[in-house]
Protein backbone atom coordinates (compact mmCIF):
# COMPACT_ATOMS: atom_id res chain seq x y z
CA UNK A 1 0.00 0.00 0.00
CA UNK A 2 1.45 3.24 -1.17
CA UNK A 3 1.63 6.75 1.05
CA UNK A 4 -1.26 8.57 -1.05
CA UNK A 5 -3.80 5.40 -0.48
CA UNK A 6 -3.13 5.59 3.33
CA UNK A 7 -4.05 9.17 3.13
CA UNK A 8 -7.15 8.44 1.25
CA UNK A 9 -8.46 6.10 3.39
CA UNK A 10 -7.45 8.72 6.76
CA UNK A 11 -9.89 11.09 5.59
CA UNK A 12 -12.88 9.11 4.96
CA UNK A 13 -15.36 10.53 7.00
CA UNK A 14 -17.80 7.97 9.41
CA UNK A 15 -21.36 9.01 8.16
CA UNK A 16 -23.30 6.86 10.62
CA UNK A 17 -23.34 9.70 13.86
CA UNK A 18 -24.71 12.60 10.98
CA UNK A 19 -27.34 9.80 9.91
CA UNK A 20 -28.38 9.43 13.49
CA UNK A 21 -28.25 13.22 13.67
CA UNK A 22 -30.43 13.30 10.45
CA UNK A 23 -32.72 10.60 11.90
CA UNK A 24 -33.43 12.10 15.15
CA UNK A 25 -34.47 15.69 13.30
CA UNK A 26 -36.77 13.83 10.91
CA UNK A 27 -38.80 12.08 13.60
CA UNK A 28 -38.97 15.21 15.58
CA UNK A 29 -40.19 17.44 13.00
CA UNK A 30 -42.53 14.79 11.72
CA UNK A 31 -43.91 14.60 15.22
CA UNK A 32 -44.20 18.12 16.50
CA UNK A 33 -46.43 19.09 12.92
CA UNK A 34 -48.77 16.45 14.08
CA UNK A 35 -49.59 18.23 17.74
CA UNK A 36 -51.97 20.90 16.50
CA UNK A 37 -52.41 23.81 19.28
CA UNK A 38 -55.44 24.18 20.69
CA UNK A 39 -57.04 26.85 22.76
CA UNK A 40 -59.95 27.33 24.81
CA UNK A 41 -62.94 29.63 25.45
CA UNK A 42 -63.63 29.91 29.55
CA UNK A 43 -67.24 30.18 29.52
CA UNK A 44 -68.53 30.90 33.25
CA UNK A 45 -72.13 29.42 33.85
CA UNK A 46 -74.63 31.09 36.36
CA UNK A 47 -73.45 30.41 39.69
CA UNK A 48 -76.85 30.91 41.51
CA UNK A 49 -79.20 28.59 39.45
CA UNK A 50 -81.47 26.69 41.75
CA UNK A 51 -79.39 27.23 45.07
CA UNK A 52 -80.86 30.69 46.10
CA UNK A 53 -83.39 32.78 46.97
CA UNK A 54 -82.55 35.65 46.73
CA UNK A 55 -83.44 38.26 43.68
CA UNK A 56 -80.91 38.50 41.09
CA UNK A 57 -80.87 42.10 39.61
CA UNK A 58 -80.58 41.43 35.78
CA UNK A 59 -77.75 42.93 33.82
CA UNK A 60 -77.65 45.09 30.45
CA UNK A 61 -75.98 42.40 28.08
CA UNK A 62 -75.63 42.91 24.16
CA UNK A 63 -77.64 39.97 22.49
CA UNK A 64 -76.07 38.41 19.90
CA UNK A 65 -78.50 35.79 18.10
CA UNK A 66 -77.59 33.36 15.47
CA UNK A 67 -80.19 31.93 13.04
CA UNK A 68 -79.86 29.41 10.40
CA UNK A 69 -80.22 31.00 7.00
CA UNK A 70 -79.58 27.71 4.91
CA UNK A 71 -79.32 24.46 6.42
CA UNK A 72 -75.87 22.64 4.82
CA UNK A 73 -75.95 19.35 3.29
CA UNK A 74 -73.12 16.74 4.97
CA UNK A 75 -70.48 15.62 2.89
CA UNK A 76 -68.89 12.25 3.50
CA UNK A 77 -64.62 11.91 2.29
CA UNK A 78 -65.17 8.65 3.43
CA UNK A 79 -67.87 5.89 4.23
CA UNK A 80 -71.64 7.62 4.39
CA UNK A 81 -74.38 8.51 6.84
CA UNK A 82 -75.41 5.87 9.95
CA UNK A 83 -71.77 4.01 9.19
CA UNK A 84 -69.29 3.08 11.41
CA UNK A 85 -65.43 3.87 11.15
CA UNK A 86 -64.46 -0.19 11.84
CA UNK A 87 -60.80 1.51 12.45
CA UNK A 88 -62.05 4.11 15.20
CA UNK A 89 -65.79 2.23 16.07
CA UNK A 90 -66.99 5.84 15.30
CA UNK A 91 -69.32 7.43 12.79
CA UNK A 92 -67.39 8.20 9.65
CA UNK A 93 -67.04 11.94 9.82
CA UNK A 94 -68.86 14.34 7.31
CA UNK A 95 -68.28 18.38 6.51
CA UNK A 96 -71.23 20.18 6.01
CA UNK A 97 -71.54 22.33 2.24
CA UNK A 98 -73.64 25.34 2.12
CA UNK A 99 -74.29 25.95 5.31
CA UNK A 100 -75.34 29.31 5.83
CA UNK A 101 -76.20 31.69 8.89
CA UNK A 102 -77.51 35.32 9.41
CA UNK A 103 -76.62 36.89 13.25
CA UNK A 104 -78.43 39.45 14.53
CA UNK A 105 -76.45 42.16 16.97
CA UNK A 106 -78.97 44.18 19.17
CA UNK A 107 -81.93 44.62 16.63
CA UNK A 108 -79.57 45.01 13.20
CA UNK A 109 -79.61 41.92 11.20
CA UNK A 110 -75.96 40.92 9.58
CA UNK A 111 -75.64 38.21 7.02
CA UNK A 112 -71.38 37.95 7.18
CA UNK A 113 -68.89 37.42 9.97
CA UNK A 114 -67.60 40.47 9.31
CA UNK A 115 -70.05 42.75 9.20
CA UNK A 116 -70.55 41.05 12.72
CA UNK A 117 -67.01 41.95 13.71
CA UNK A 118 -67.81 45.65 12.76
CA UNK A 119 -70.90 45.95 14.13
CA UNK A 120 -69.34 44.26 17.13
CA UNK A 121 -66.29 46.46 17.30
CA UNK A 122 -68.71 49.60 16.72
CA UNK A 123 -70.64 48.68 20.11
CA UNK A 124 -67.85 47.94 22.18
CA UNK A 125 -65.77 51.51 21.22
CA UNK A 126 -69.66 53.44 21.98
CA UNK A 127 -69.26 55.31 25.44
CA UNK A 128 -73.34 53.68 25.81
CA UNK A 129 -72.20 50.22 26.06
CA UNK A 130 -70.37 50.97 29.41
CA UNK A 131 -72.46 49.75 32.73
CA UNK A 132 -71.66 50.33 36.46
CA UNK A 133 -69.08 47.46 37.70
CA UNK A 134 -70.15 46.36 41.30
CA UNK A 135 -66.64 44.58 41.94
CA UNK A 136 -64.50 47.77 40.97
CA UNK A 137 -67.13 50.28 41.44
CA UNK A 138 -66.02 51.73 38.15
CA UNK A 139 -67.40 51.18 34.34
CA UNK A 140 -67.07 48.15 32.38
CA UNK A 141 -67.90 46.65 28.79
CA UNK A 142 -71.80 44.97 29.46
CA UNK A 143 -71.27 41.30 28.67
CA UNK A 144 -72.36 39.80 25.17
CA UNK A 145 -74.66 36.63 25.29
CA UNK A 146 -74.40 34.22 22.28
CA UNK A 147 -77.77 32.71 21.27
CA UNK A 148 -77.98 29.71 18.91
CA UNK A 149 -81.35 28.93 17.72
CA UNK A 150 -81.56 25.65 16.65
CA UNK A 151 -79.69 23.90 13.33
CA UNK A 152 -76.66 26.21 14.58
CA UNK A 153 -73.48 24.46 15.00
CA UNK A 154 -70.62 24.68 17.17
CA UNK A 155 -68.70 26.62 14.46
CA UNK A 156 -71.05 29.23 14.29
CA UNK A 157 -71.00 29.68 17.71
CA UNK A 158 -67.31 29.53 18.35
CA UNK A 159 -66.62 31.69 15.37
CA UNK A 160 -69.18 34.22 17.14
CA UNK A 161 -67.64 34.43 20.25
CA UNK A 162 -64.06 35.09 18.61
CA UNK A 163 -65.62 37.90 17.35
CA UNK A 164 -66.81 39.21 20.54
CA UNK A 165 -63.71 38.28 22.08
CA UNK A 166 -61.90 40.78 19.24
CA UNK A 167 -64.17 43.42 19.79
CA UNK A 168 -63.06 43.42 23.52
CA UNK A 169 -65.87 42.09 25.05
CA UNK A 170 -64.45 39.84 28.11
CA UNK A 171 -68.07 38.28 29.18
CA UNK A 172 -69.48 35.76 27.00
CA UNK A 173 -72.15 34.12 27.80
CA UNK A 174 -74.49 31.37 25.86
CA UNK A 175 -78.44 31.27 26.03
CA UNK A 176 -79.98 28.12 26.50
CA UNK A 177 -82.86 26.38 26.06
CA UNK A 178 -83.21 26.55 22.22
CA UNK A 179 -83.58 22.88 21.75
CA UNK A 180 -82.59 21.12 18.67
CA UNK A 181 -83.97 22.11 15.12
CA UNK B 1 -0.78 -13.55 23.65
CA UNK B 2 -2.22 -16.67 24.38
CA UNK B 3 -5.13 -18.12 23.01
CA UNK B 4 -8.48 -17.03 25.67
CA UNK B 5 -7.08 -13.48 25.45
CA UNK B 6 -7.45 -13.56 21.81
CA UNK B 7 -10.98 -14.85 22.17
CA UNK B 8 -12.18 -12.11 24.61
CA UNK B 9 -10.73 -9.50 22.12
CA UNK B 10 -13.46 -10.51 19.70
CA UNK B 11 -16.45 -11.16 21.35
CA UNK B 12 -16.24 -7.35 22.31
CA UNK B 13 -19.43 -5.29 21.27
CA UNK B 14 -19.76 -2.01 19.98
CA UNK B 15 -22.72 -0.75 21.42
CA UNK B 16 -23.04 2.67 19.83
CA UNK B 17 -25.72 1.81 17.10
CA UNK B 18 -27.90 -0.32 20.31
CA UNK B 19 -28.04 3.11 21.89
CA UNK B 20 -28.63 5.59 18.92
CA UNK B 21 -31.62 2.68 18.54
CA UNK B 22 -32.78 3.02 21.81
CA UNK B 23 -32.32 6.96 21.43
CA UNK B 24 -34.49 6.84 18.61
CA UNK B 25 -37.52 4.88 19.75
CA UNK B 26 -37.62 6.85 22.91
CA UNK B 27 -37.61 9.95 21.32
CA UNK B 28 -40.46 8.91 18.94
CA UNK B 29 -42.52 7.14 21.63
CA UNK B 30 -42.28 10.02 23.80
CA UNK B 31 -43.47 12.65 21.09
CA UNK B 32 -46.09 10.28 19.45
CA UNK B 33 -47.78 8.67 22.91
CA UNK B 34 -49.15 11.46 24.52
CA UNK B 35 -50.69 10.45 27.70
CA UNK B 36 -52.25 13.06 28.63
CA UNK B 37 -54.45 12.96 24.90
CA UNK B 38 -55.58 9.45 25.74
CA UNK B 39 -58.78 11.06 27.01
CA UNK B 40 -59.30 12.72 23.56
CA UNK B 41 -61.00 11.97 21.01
CA UNK B 42 -60.40 12.38 16.88
CA UNK B 43 -62.41 15.41 16.25
CA UNK B 44 -61.93 18.90 14.19
CA UNK B 45 -62.38 22.06 16.19
CA UNK B 46 -63.60 25.29 15.28
CA UNK B 47 -60.79 27.79 14.69
CA UNK B 48 -60.40 30.37 17.03
CA UNK B 49 -58.05 33.43 16.66
CA UNK B 50 -58.38 35.23 19.98
CA UNK B 51 -59.17 32.84 22.77
CA UNK B 52 -56.76 31.64 25.45
CA UNK B 53 -54.24 29.27 24.25
CA UNK B 54 -54.17 25.82 26.37
CA UNK B 55 -50.83 25.44 27.02
CA UNK B 56 -50.99 24.83 30.55
CA UNK B 57 -54.31 22.53 31.65
CA UNK B 58 -55.07 22.69 35.17
CA UNK B 59 -54.40 18.95 36.28
CA UNK B 60 -57.20 16.45 36.57
CA UNK B 61 -59.62 18.12 34.08
CA UNK B 62 -62.34 16.50 33.18
CA UNK B 63 -62.87 16.26 29.32
CA UNK B 64 -65.97 15.40 27.67
CA UNK B 65 -66.17 14.64 23.90
CA UNK B 66 -69.31 15.49 21.65
CA UNK B 67 -68.94 13.81 17.77
CA UNK B 68 -70.78 15.12 15.26
CA UNK B 69 -73.98 13.18 16.02
CA UNK B 70 -74.14 14.32 19.75
CA UNK B 71 -72.73 11.62 21.13
CA UNK B 72 -71.13 12.13 24.32
CA UNK B 73 -67.73 10.08 25.21
CA UNK B 74 -65.86 10.50 28.54
CA UNK B 75 -62.52 8.16 28.30
CA UNK B 76 -63.21 6.67 25.54
CA UNK B 77 -66.91 5.56 26.67
CA UNK B 78 -69.92 6.38 25.24
CA UNK B 79 -72.30 7.71 27.77
CA UNK B 80 -75.24 9.52 25.61
CA UNK B 81 -75.85 8.11 22.12
CA UNK B 82 -78.69 10.40 20.90
CA UNK B 83 -80.21 7.60 18.82
CA UNK B 84 -80.56 5.42 21.54
CA UNK B 85 -81.49 8.30 24.44
CA UNK B 86 -83.18 10.89 22.03
CA UNK B 87 -84.26 13.59 24.22
CA UNK B 88 -83.54 11.50 27.39
CA UNK B 89 -80.66 13.91 28.43
CA UNK B 90 -80.36 11.65 32.05
CA UNK B 91 -77.15 9.64 31.35
CA UNK B 92 -75.23 13.07 30.70
CA UNK B 93 -76.43 14.49 34.36
CA UNK B 94 -75.64 11.52 35.59
CA UNK B 95 -71.99 11.21 33.78
CA UNK B 96 -71.00 14.89 35.51
CA UNK B 97 -72.69 13.45 38.75
CA UNK B 98 -69.85 10.75 38.81
CA UNK B 99 -67.29 12.30 37.62
CA UNK B 100 -67.97 15.15 40.97
CA UNK B 101 -68.42 11.80 42.94
CA UNK B 102 -65.49 10.46 42.26
CA UNK B 103 -63.15 13.41 41.68
CA UNK B 104 -63.57 14.69 45.08
CA UNK B 105 -63.49 11.60 46.70
CA UNK B 106 -60.19 10.60 44.74
CA UNK B 107 -59.35 14.24 45.86
CA UNK B 108 -59.09 15.44 42.17
CA UNK B 109 -61.44 17.87 42.36
CA UNK B 110 -62.31 20.31 45.28
CA UNK B 111 -65.14 22.36 46.53
CA UNK B 112 -64.81 25.87 46.99
CA UNK B 113 -67.77 28.10 48.60
CA UNK B 114 -68.20 30.92 46.08
CA UNK B 115 -70.63 34.18 47.97
CA UNK B 116 -73.59 33.67 45.49
CA UNK B 117 -76.14 36.97 46.49
CA UNK B 118 -76.05 36.40 50.48
CA UNK B 119 -75.09 33.00 50.56
CA UNK B 120 -71.78 30.74 50.62
CA UNK B 121 -72.47 27.89 47.92
CA UNK B 122 -70.01 25.11 47.29
CA UNK B 123 -68.94 25.25 43.94
CA UNK B 124 -66.23 22.80 41.70
CA UNK B 125 -63.60 24.44 41.82
CA UNK B 126 -61.53 22.83 39.09
CA UNK B 127 -62.94 23.58 35.11
CA UNK B 128 -64.24 21.35 33.53
CA UNK B 129 -63.13 20.83 28.91
CA UNK B 130 -66.06 20.50 26.72
CA UNK B 131 -64.49 19.21 23.08
CA UNK B 132 -66.80 19.18 20.18
CA UNK B 133 -66.53 18.66 16.37
CA UNK B 134 -67.13 22.15 14.71
CA UNK B 135 -70.17 20.24 12.97
CA UNK B 136 -71.62 19.37 16.20
CA UNK B 137 -75.07 20.85 16.61
CA UNK B 138 -74.93 23.52 19.33
CA UNK B 139 -77.76 22.04 21.35
CA UNK B 140 -76.13 19.21 22.58
CA UNK B 141 -72.89 21.30 23.90
CA UNK B 142 -75.55 24.00 25.35
CA UNK B 143 -77.32 20.35 26.62
CA UNK B 144 -73.79 19.52 28.58
CA UNK B 145 -73.71 22.84 30.34
CA UNK B 146 -77.33 23.23 31.40
CA UNK B 147 -76.63 19.91 32.90
CA UNK B 148 -73.63 21.61 34.61
CA UNK B 149 -74.73 24.48 35.99
CA UNK B 150 -77.35 22.48 38.10
CA UNK B 151 -76.89 22.73 42.00
CA UNK B 152 -75.98 18.97 42.70
CA UNK B 153 -73.50 19.51 39.58
CA UNK B 154 -71.81 22.71 39.93
CA UNK B 155 -69.17 22.96 37.29
CA UNK B 156 -69.84 26.40 37.32
CA UNK B 157 -66.04 26.64 34.79
CA UNK B 158 -66.99 25.26 31.72
CA UNK B 159 -64.22 25.65 28.54
CA UNK B 160 -64.98 24.98 25.52
CA UNK B 161 -62.06 23.26 23.44
CA UNK B 162 -61.32 24.95 20.12
CA UNK B 163 -58.19 24.88 17.50
CA UNK B 164 -55.12 27.23 16.71
CA UNK B 165 -55.47 24.98 12.88
CA UNK B 166 -58.37 24.21 11.11
CA UNK B 167 -57.81 20.24 10.00
CA UNK B 168 -60.94 20.15 7.71
CA UNK B 169 -59.68 23.66 5.37
CA UNK B 170 -56.22 23.51 6.73
CA UNK B 171 -56.34 27.43 7.89
CA UNK B 172 -53.93 28.31 10.46
CA UNK B 173 -54.04 31.28 12.68
CA UNK B 174 -51.65 33.99 11.53
CA UNK B 175 -49.14 33.86 14.26
CA UNK B 176 -48.06 30.57 13.16
CA UNK B 177 -47.09 31.41 9.67
CA UNK B 178 -50.81 30.53 7.88
CA UNK B 179 -53.07 32.38 6.60
CA UNK B 180 -56.31 33.70 8.58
Amino acid sequence: MSALDDAQEEVKPDMTPMIDVVFLMIIFFICIDFKVLESKLPAYLPKDKGSQTDVVEPQEQLSVKIHVEQAGTPEYKHGGANQVNPNTGRAYRFSLVGHKVKWEVGPKPLYNLADVDAELKRIATNPASMVPDKETGGRKLMGCVIEAYPGTYYEDVAKTADACKNAGFQEINFGGGLGAK
Amino acid sequence: MDMSKLVQQNVEMDMTPMIDCVFLLMIFFVLVIDLSQKNLEDLILPRAVFQEADDKPAENRPIINVLQDGTVVYNKEVFYDPKKHGKNYAPIKQLLLDIRKLGLFNKTLHLKDEKVGSKMVPLVDEPILIRADKWTEWHYIGEIMKQCSQPEIAFWKVELALSEQDKETGEKNPDKGGQK
